[in-house]
């Protein structure tokens, strides 16, 4: 599958680097129109300062995907599915659109050559040169613009700067006014700033592509360099035409947008139902993840918000800012601050839950403040102090990874590793967003005399190997603990884990089909896949009282799982007379054994009526002798769950049909319990069976049921209405009598006594004898097999008469 | 001084069988009671119904034997009222009755009755290599004989035994002395038993095909069939087709050399006829296609005398219930000892809820065993080569089929030449369609049919001759009666005292450790009891069934 990203920031080299991650075979290809590398706006400042140049703040690329730079996209043909630039054409199969935006200015400064906004590396150059024995303007009191206040402050060849603000505050309008000194404190200690509130531009005089002299309501101020940091807004003027488009590129939850191979991600996307543009790294990643999901069809998670959170490291001070999206202007705020630290805490309360957190020198646990925007939990204000000094794992380095201080350590102190280069075996701190890269490598470089010299080096190989045994042996345990009869051990690790893990590619399909057999939603491909895993550990008793052995004969007919698999692999059928070795005294010390010792864990699974006439003994099983209704009871009485499989043991089937001369009733009528699961047909498919074992394991509850107690997910659908001959039916085309024209062609059976109409289960898409044929296919027509009384009410080839 | 020994239940089989064998201080067996232990009233229950229903109802006696029982009960019916169902219908139905013969030998012999020569923890000392070696003894190429199959093989099982999964095969008789078969020889049995688990799956769809479902299924009515549209479809046909292609893989070159390789490791008890009855078999024969050579003979034999094969005259089939709980047509329960053992002691006893069919007077082995040996004998040329075959490479006489390997022998031979026959019956089908006959379904008016009047129906099963009779009065079913093939191998004994197959066979047996009686099982299981089959009560019109002629 060929993947092409269109943009050259940190969402197009996470989504491309992710996907490789994921499937190392797909072909990846990010277009960019900028002439580098994708690289890190964060970091732009360090090239206005000269402190690093482009190579140095770009990001590392998984090295098979492929670059296309200078290719700025005009054209997207979505039928041939190809992307046109000025000099190329490129073809996908999936398209991803991470264009970002583009910075706003407030007049049009193409052609002016002291006058830029702030988003390129190109910018960067442009404010480099033209800075120089000017007064710098600085429009825009957010993040972007601190940060160039800051960088241009500490530069030489600047003299004077001048922040012009259109309101009254700095970095938020939320801040208290404590914090905005504070922050304003840092910038103009000295006179090289000035900040001029509630003012903005009203004039410009051009001269020679050149301003010369900027008016404001305030100020005016001669040969100015004018940056602006006002705002941005998504760059998709190239789309809006071929695609829905509001403010950004409209998606659904899976970032998709109106085309179903083309996906859009981060500031350039438009979540359709929350109307929500992403304007963090972290909610562009978690887009990207999206994305990522749905592609590959793994795991697929819908686009969720989520609290972000912000660092802003400013030369003499550091500002945190947690942010949640039920945030909204009619907050309280609680502030907790220290003169003597510098340190303001302010908390931002929304119908008394914490939705908002912005920290000055702050030492607040902010994954612990993450933890409580993100658990909605009401807000006790005891906490919000007792958390101002940082926890057990130190400070939060890396907010994308939500690595801490300790963590890198014991990274360090764990591997050995010396380098950041290193580190990216182990983690992804400093390598998402960028920011935080300096940090971690200072921790890395402070922490290297905590390293054992003794210590042996673990290779990622090891530690993966560790945490695989680690998991194992927790399943061998819980394995045991359940089944005592099986002693799995740790001595052989390797084969144990063999039994125990099934082969992924073997229960993958089962997985799906079982999935889909349920009607559930992909996504709960997942739980299934756990049910599945955990199947194997369950103990089974297979009871046959007053039966003719059709359901086991039918159940050994599995397919999907094939029944080698099924019974070897999946399930733990201990106790099945038919299939086992095991024969008078040797089978009964099993049951007596399984009934005894594993009481509440093992499932009872029933075929057979269960005569009642004569004290049971129509029916009599063991050597000493039994009666059947009597062995019921004692296998029933601690099973977790009794499934009665077939017609007869649901109501009786054909054992209690008139005049029912052994007093057959069904297992849940015989026990006098409404908790046994039903799954009647005769036989009844094997499908039905498994799945709805599955379903108890996966949910820890019962199916839901119907008013017969059978799975609703199988019993819920009628087969007239499922029916691949049902079209002849709407036509009014019937079969009139066997081996007739309309025979021959598939008509509709309703005239020869089909009581599909009647009869509600799935046998209609489930089909019997992997998928082979059934009964209204091999043109007899449906009996009703799944109803109470079938056998005295629909068993014949006569039309129903309904009462 | 004797020592009873109760073996219940005997799994492996369909149903609730059960066996108490008296033995003397050596261990051998002197006296053996085999018993039903189920009830359930199919006759009672058919009574008062439309004749018409009776195969859906009847199908339900056994869900092993499926639609045996199904066909059985609609035969009996036509002939009641003389309805001749067109060739296609016949045909269809044999379809589907020789594709059970296929699935259910197989899964008899690697499911059900495996276990009573293979020792699964012997086969994990196997070396793949000298396994795949031994294996060409009994077939030039046989069945996934890969050393790397083998090794894969022993991988699979040493994973279920280090974990402790053994599932189907935890408590065994494992390292039982009567175990005589080579780790090698053990490998390539339960390799097969895997392989066979697969096998059945694939080969109950041939059935599906033309049935809807297996089991149960759902096509046949009174008349003909219903699935015309499957067999006017082309690639339905080839579908079938290449199941039984497929499936004569299977049995040439594992199921048979396998029978093969029992015959020879066994060899010693074969010739002393461990498992081997009183020698009277019983055959009704049947499946040909118009007048030519029939698949089966019918005949009788008594006493192992081969060469005088008497014709089969229904005439003389009797059920009495002496010791079977019922008398004349009630039920006559008379419960166990206090101990929860049959009541054995006196002659009169009752003890099983199995009727005894006789066959004028005497008691009767039926099966692959007896059809082989009557077709043999009779000059069947179908099956000729396939048991000279079979007895030169094995170095056996044909005496010594008599005996419980023998009869798993007699049992593959038969799969492999009824494969050979279904191609034949297809080519049939197809030249019928060719030719435009594409009828399934005689047209009846029932109002028109005769109100009173009987029928029976007589066909070889897997498992034996199946009978069903049905008398029927003012159009309503007045009674119904079967006598399946395990009625009459498992049947119990009389006031004479004579026994049938499955007691005949136990007397003589010796058992090594009356806590393990693995060679008691080995016997039973030879015959491949169904017991749900095998249940029924007696018809009071029994005694008239001589009314019949053929």
């Amino acid at each position: 599958m060929r993947v092409v990203i269109v943009g050259g920031g940190i969402a197009a080299a996470y989504l491309a680097n992710n996907l490789k991650k994921k499937n190392a075979a797909l072909d990846v290809t990010i277009l960019s129109d900028e002439k580098h590398l994708p690289y890190d706006r964060i970091h732009l400042c360090s090239l206005v300062d000269n402190t690093q140049d482009v190579d140095e703040i770009s990001l590392s690329l998984d090295p098979t995907i492929r670059v296309e730079l200078n290719q700025k996209i005009n054209k997207i043909d979505k039928e041939s599915k190809r992307l046109f630039s000025d000099n190329a054409m490129f073809s996908y199969d999936k398209l991803i659109i991470a264009t970002g935006s583009v910075p706003i200015s407030l007049f049009d400064i193409t052609h002016i050559k002291n006058a830029t906004v702030f988003r390129s590396a190109d910018d960067c150059d442009f404010i480099k040169n033209g800075v120089e024995k000017r007064e710098v303007v600085i429009v825009g009191s957010g993040p972007i613009g601190l940060e160039l206040l800051e960088t241009l402050n500490e530069m030489s060849s600047v003299d004077k700067i001048t922040l012009l603000i259109r309101g009254n505050h700095l970095y938020s309008k939320d801040l208290s006014t404590d914090s905005i000194k504070t922050i304003e404190a840092c910038y103009t200690k000295d006179a090289k700033v000035r900040i001029s509130y509630e003012d903005e531009i009203v004039d410009t005089v051009v001269k020679d592509g050149e301003i010369t002299l900027l008016k404001t309501k305030k100020l005016q101020i001669e040969n100015p360099f004018l940056v602006f940091g006002v705002g941005i807004k998504p760059n998709i003027e190239n789309f809006r035409e071929i695609l829905q488009c509001n403010k950004g590129i409209l998606t659904n939850p899976f970032m998709q947008s109106d085309n179903e191979d083309i996906y859009a991600v981060g500031e350039c996307a438009e979540v359709r139902d929350m109307h929500f543009v992403a304007g963090h790294v972290k909610e562009c990643t978690l887009e990207a993840d999206c994305v990522i999901s749905h592609l590959l069809g793994e795991e697929v998670q819908e686009f969720k918000l989520e609290a972000t959170i912000d660092m802003l490291k400013v030369g003499e001070f550091d500002l945190v800012e947690v942010n949640s999206p039920k945030f909204s202007a009619g907050y309280e705020k609680v502030l907790i601050t220290s003169k003597a630290d510098n340190r303001i805490d302010e908390y931002f309360i929304n119908d008394d839950k914490l939705t908002r957190f912005i920290g000055i020198n702050s030492n607040v646990d902010v994954g612990y403040i993450e933890s409580l925007i993100n658990n909605g939990d009401a807000l006790d204000i005891n906490y919000l102090y007792q958390n101002r000094l940082i926890g057990e794992r130190g400070r939060l380095i890396c907010s994308c990874e939500h690595v801490y201080h300790q963590d890198l350590v014991d990274i360090v102190t764990q591997t050995g590793i010396g380098s950041f280069a290193e580190l990216a075996t182990f983690s992804d701190a400093g390598r998402v967003c960028g920011r935080c890269k300096m940090m971690v490598q200072d921790v890395i470089r402070d922490s290297q005399h905590l390293i054992d010299p003794n210590m042996p080096k673990k290779t990622v190989q090891e530690i993966e190997r560790e945490k695989e045994i680690a998991q194992v042996s927790k399943r061998i345990e819980k394995f045991n603990a359940i089944h005592p009869r099986n002693n799995l051990t740790t001595e052989n690790l390797n084969s144990a884990m063999e039994s125990l893990d099934i082969a992924k590619h073997e229960i993958n399909s089962w997985i799906s089909m079982v999935t889909a057999n349920m009607q559930l939603h992909p996504n709960f491909e997942e739980v299934v896949e756990k049910g599945v895993k955990s199947l194997n550990k369950i103990p089974i008793i297979w009871l046959e009282l007053a039966d003719c052995s059709g359901n086991s004969e039918a159940f050994i007919k599995s397919t999907n799982p094939a029944i080698e698999d099924l019974i070897f692999e999946y399930i733990s059928l201990d106790y099945h007379e038919l299939l086992m070795s095991a024969s008078g005294d040797q089978s009964e010390t099993i049951l007596e054994d399984i009934i005894a010792n594993q009481k509440g864990e093992y499932i009872l699974i029933v075929e057979g009526a269960v005569p009642l006439a004569m004290d049971g003994k129509f029916l009599r099983i063991g050597a000493n002798g039994e009666t059947g209704v009597e062995l019921l009871k004692k296998c029933a009485k601690d099973a977790a769950l009794v499934l009665a499989v077939g017609s007869c043991a649901f109501d009786g089937g054909v054992v209690a049909a008139a005049p029912n001369p052994t007093g057959a009733v069904g297992v849940a009528e015989a026990l006098g319990r409404k908790d046994i699961i039903n799954i009647p047909g005769c036989p009844t498919n094997p499908t039905n069976i498994v799945g709805t074992l599955l379903s108890y394991i996966m949910f820890e509850e019962l199916p839901a049921l119907d008013k017969l107690n059978r799975p609703l997910w199988a019993y819920a659908g009628r087969v007239h209405d499922n029916c691949e001959r049902r079209g002849h039916y709407e036509l009014g085309e019937f079969v009139k009598e066997w081996g007739d024209n309309g025979a021959k062609k598939g008509y509709c059976l309703f005239e020869m006594g089909c009581k599909g109409p009647y009869a509600n289960v799935n046998c209609p898409t489930m089909k019997f004898n992997g998928g082979t044929s059934w009964p209204v296919q091999a043109g007899h027509g449906c009996m009703g097999c799944v109803e109470v009384g079938f056998f005295d009410k629909f068993a014949n080839e006569r039309k129903y008469i309904e009462e | 001084m004797t020592k009873k020994i109760v073996i219940d239940p005997i799994t492996r089989i369909e149903g609730h069988l059960r066996a108490e064998v008296e033995v003397d201080e050596n261990g051998v067996v002197q006296e053996a009671y085999v018993s039903g232990q189920l009830f359930r009233g199919i006759e009672t229950i058919l009574k008062g119904r439309d004749p018409r229903d009776a195969g859906l109802l009847a199908g339900r006696i056994c869900g092993v034997c499926t639609n045996s029982h199904f066909r059985a009960a609609v035969s009996s019916v036509e002939d009641a009222y003389s309805i001749k169902i067109p060739k296609n219908a016949q045909i269809i139905r044999d379809l589907m009755a020789l594709a059970l013969f296929i699935q259910d030998h197989v899964v008899h012999f690697y499911h059900l009755h495996s276990f009573d020569f293979m020792d699964v923890t012997s086969a994990l000392k196997a070396d793949a290599k000298l396994t795949s070696k031994e294996a060409h003894k009994y077939h030039e190429k046989p069945f996934r004989n890969s050393h790397s199959h083998y090794e894969a093989v022993l991988e699979k099982l040493s994973g279920f035994v280090k974990a402790g999964k053994l599932g189907p095969f935890s408590n065994g008789y494992w390292g039982h002395v009567d175990y005589k078969l080579t780790p090698e020889q053990n490998l390539i049995l339960i390799s097969h038993y895997l392989e066979a688990l697969k096998f059945q799956t694939n080969i109950s769809k041939a059935v599906a095909i033309f049935g809807g479902k297996t089991p149960h299924p759902q096509s046949i009515v009174v008349g003909g069939v219903t699935s015309v549209a499957d067999m006017l479809n082309p690639q339905r046909l080839n579908d079938y087709l290449f199941i039984i292609k497929e499936a004569k893989d299977f049995i040439d070159r594992a199921y048979l050399p396998d029978a093969k390789l029992l015959c020879m490791a066994y060899r010693e008890e074969i010739k002393e006829g461990r498992g081997r009855a009183n020698g009277n078999f019983l055959a009704v024969g049947g499946y040909a296609f118009e007048g030519e050579q029939k698949l089966f003979c019918s005949g009788v034999i008594y006493g192992h005398d081969f060469e005088n094969i008497e014709a089969f005259d229904e005439s003389k089939i009797r059920e009495e219930v002496d010791r079977s709980w019922y008398k004349e047509d009630e039920i006559c329960y008379t419960d166990l000892n206090e101990d929860g053992s049959l009541k054995t002691a006196k002659n009169d006893d009752k003890y099983s809820w199995i009727k005894a069919p006789r066959y004028d007077g005497a008691t009767m082995e039926t099966g692959p065993l007896a059809r082989v040996l009557i077709s043999y004998h009779k000059k069947n040329m179908l099956i000729k080569s396939f048991v000279d075959d079979f007895l030169k490479e094995t170095d056996l006489e044909m005496l010594d089929l008599s005996s419980t390997v023998g009869r798993n022998a007699a049992r593959a031979i038969e799969t492999s030449y009824i494969c050979e026959y279904i191609f034949k019956l297809l080519s049939r089908l197809i030249q019928n369609i060719k030719y435009y006959d594409t009828d399934t379904w005689s047209k009846f008016d029932f109002g028109a049919l005769a109100k009173e009047t009987k029928g029976r129906a007589f066909f070889e099963v897997p498992r034996g001759v199946l009978a069903h009779f049905v008398n029927i009065k003012d159009a309503k079913i007045e009674n119904f009666s079967v006598i399946a093939p395990t009625t009459w191998n498992a049947t119990p004994k009389n006031l004479n005292g004579l026994r049938g197959a499955y007691e005949e066979a136990l007397i003589g047996v010796k058992i090594e450790d009356p806590s393990k009686p693995l060679e008691v099982l080995k016997v039973l299981h030879s015959f491949d009891p169904c017991l749900a089959c095998a249940v029924h009560i007696i018809d009071t019109k029994g005694k008239e069934l001589s009314r019949y002629k053929l």
